[in-house]
């Protein structure tokens, strides 16, 4: 799990007030948690970014909508993944995707790299070979649907339980766990396809 | 238990979520399944592969990006409210600006559709209406000219339906009160004429438009009461006699003793022309000679008073008009009356 401590209520409750420092507060917390699902679920650095600020001022508008009995960060991851479906399906429109493959360079947190073709049974210790890893699973993950990759995203980068996943996706645990486990063998088989 | 059900318990197997039982009864199969144990493997690395992707950090500029977009996203706003400030009005208020906006530009269009010059348009509905519009004119301008009827409707109607050229001929001697009074009623066939040929051009519309003005109408009745007694036939005396000869010789003197003159002398009808001023008195002499001159004495006083009057009338206008020179060319022309005298044998 590497959910971030959870944001003190009184933080909310300023932000909802309209006070600023309290907006900050929330942005400085929450915003690695925002940009790392926006940047794993496009797999571009610069939409990732745009995406999560848009996501932090719609926080800042809807804030003093927020009921005290949801919780700030499933409110927000919601928000996150509602901007994250609506920017995929703009970019998916014009075609942003297409030349998409996984031997494309993808753009990666050290810059772009060159794809190279592994073996998943290599033995990935040197960081050169992490990097490589890193990249094939972004290239991997922009290669399933949608509700796989947020699947992914969720329960194996972002750590979040089977009942958070159910309550955030309205699913019952049971069809996310059969979900997610299909989700990770498409991707295996995605890797796999790659290093063939 | 097959392979299928195997690898569906992967992320199970994987996750450690398995009961003791079901994990034993995996790990068996996977033993004796070659295929399955691979798949498992790769399954397992792929997974291991994923948990070690770490977090991306966050660019630097972020909150101040935020900040900046939400200054961006307010002047949009306030742009967007100042433009559409209109919109947001409460309806109470709108609709009344609204529809007196909408009455506004309908006059206004009514308004310079008038004044505008229309040019003359091709198109028969055009057309229409500027007959529909001089046949408006028309009527309105019946109306002022309305006199009190003294004569019956239809004969009105007759008249007015009549072209001008022969209703002067078919009434050779009416009285002239009478045919006055008809001419006010009924300028209509007169006006029509005008008006259809003023269809034809534009400028002609505008005059029988403007036609229907009282002054201009009063000047026309006069124009024409005018011309009817230029016009107008002698004036007849009928006297009963039992000598022609002596009667005509009787008639000659009188004429030539009133210093007029005998202008033809065919059968039983005389045109005998006389000065105005003695016209009165030859007429009381001229009774004396017809014998039967009681019996035509109303005809003649009734032709000779109306004739009389007209004449009167005439001279009075040619006195009273405006312009002096064409009263003076009345005046001369009358200064003589020509008479007509029949002359019916007892």
């Amino acid at each position: 799990m590497r959910t971030s401590p959870r944001i003190e209520r009184e933080v909310i409750e300023s932000c909802k007030a309209g006070d600023e420092k309290a907006f900050a507060e929330i942005v400085v917390h929450s915003q690695k948690k925002v940009f790392n699902i926006a940047y794993r679920m496009l797999g571009n650095l610069e939409e990732a970014k745009d995406l999560a600020q848009e996501v932090f001022i719609s926080v800042f508008d809807s804030i003093k909508d927020l009921r005290e009995d949801v919780k700030f960060d499933a409110w927000l991851t919601q928000i996150t993944l509602n901007h994250c479906r609506n920017r995929w399906k703009y970019l998916k429109r014009r075609q942003y995707f297409n030349s998409d493959s996984l031997d494309d360079p993808v753009e990666t947190e050290d810059g772009d790299m060159p794809r190279a073709v592994c073996d998943p049974s290599d033995n990935p210790e040197t960081l050169y070979e992490k990097k490589m890893i890193h990249q094939l699973i972004q290239g991997g993950l922009q290669k399933l649907k949608e509700d796989q990759r947020e699947l992914l995203v969720l329960r194996d980068l972002q750590g979040f339980s089977y009942e958070e996943m159910s309550e955030l996706l309205g699913l019952p645990e049971g069809t996310v766990k059969s979900k997610l486990h299909r989700a990770r063998v498409d991707l295996k088989r995605v890797l796999e396809r790659a290093a063939h | 238990m097959d392979c299928e059900k195997i690898r569906d318990r992967f992320s199970s197997l994987w996750e450690k979520e398995l009961t003791p039982f079901e994990e034993k009864m995996v790990k068996e199969h996977l033993a004796s399944c070659p295929e399955c144990q691979s798949e498992f493997e790769q399954f397992e690395k792929t997974m291991r592969w994923l948990h070690s992707v770490g977090e991306v950090e966050v660019p630097d500029g972020f909150l101040p990006g935020v900040y900046k977009k939400m200054e961006d996203r307010k002047r949009i706003r306030m742009a967007e409210k100042s433009g559409k400030k209109w919109l947001n009005f409460p309806l109470p208020l709108k609709l009344p600006v609204q529809a007196v906006a909408m009455v506004a530009i309908v006059f206004l269009v009514l308004y310079l559709t008038k004044m505008m010059p229309q040019s003359p348009a091709p198109l028969s509905v055009g057309k229409k209406s500027e007959q529909a519009l001089a046949h408006k004119e028309l009527e309105r301008g019946r109306e002022t000219l309305k006199i009190p009827a003294e004569a019956s409707r239809p004969k009105d109607v007759e008249e007015a339906k009549a072209p001008l050229p022969e209703e002067k001929k078919i009434e050779p001697t009416p009285p002239q009160v009478r045919v006055e009074t008809r001419r006010a009623e009924a300028p209509s066939p007169k006006t029509e004429v005008l008006a259809l040929k003023q269809i034809e051009s534009k400028e002609a519309a505008k005059a029988a438009a403007s036609s229907p003005e009282p002054g201009k109408i009063e000047k026309e009745l006069r124009a024409k009461k005018k011309s009817v007694v230029a016009a107008k036939p002698p004036q007849e005396i009928v006297l009963k006699i039992s000598d022609r000869e002596k009667a005509i010789s009787q008639i000659q003197e009188l004429v030539k003793q009133f210093g007029g003159e005998m202008l033809t002398t065919k059968g039983y009808g005389f045109l005998a022309s006389l000065p105005k001023d003695s016209f009165s008195d030859f007429e009381k002499e001229l009774q004396g000679v017809g014998s039967g001159g009681k019996t035509d004495k109303g005809i003649m006083r009734e032709q000779s008073t109306g004739s009389l009057r007209a004449l009167h009338e005439v001279k009075k206008e040619a006195f009273e008009g405006e312009s002096g020179e064409p009263a003076k060319s009345v005046t001369d022309k009358e200064g003589r009356i020509v008479v007509r005298i029949l002359l019916i044998q007892e």
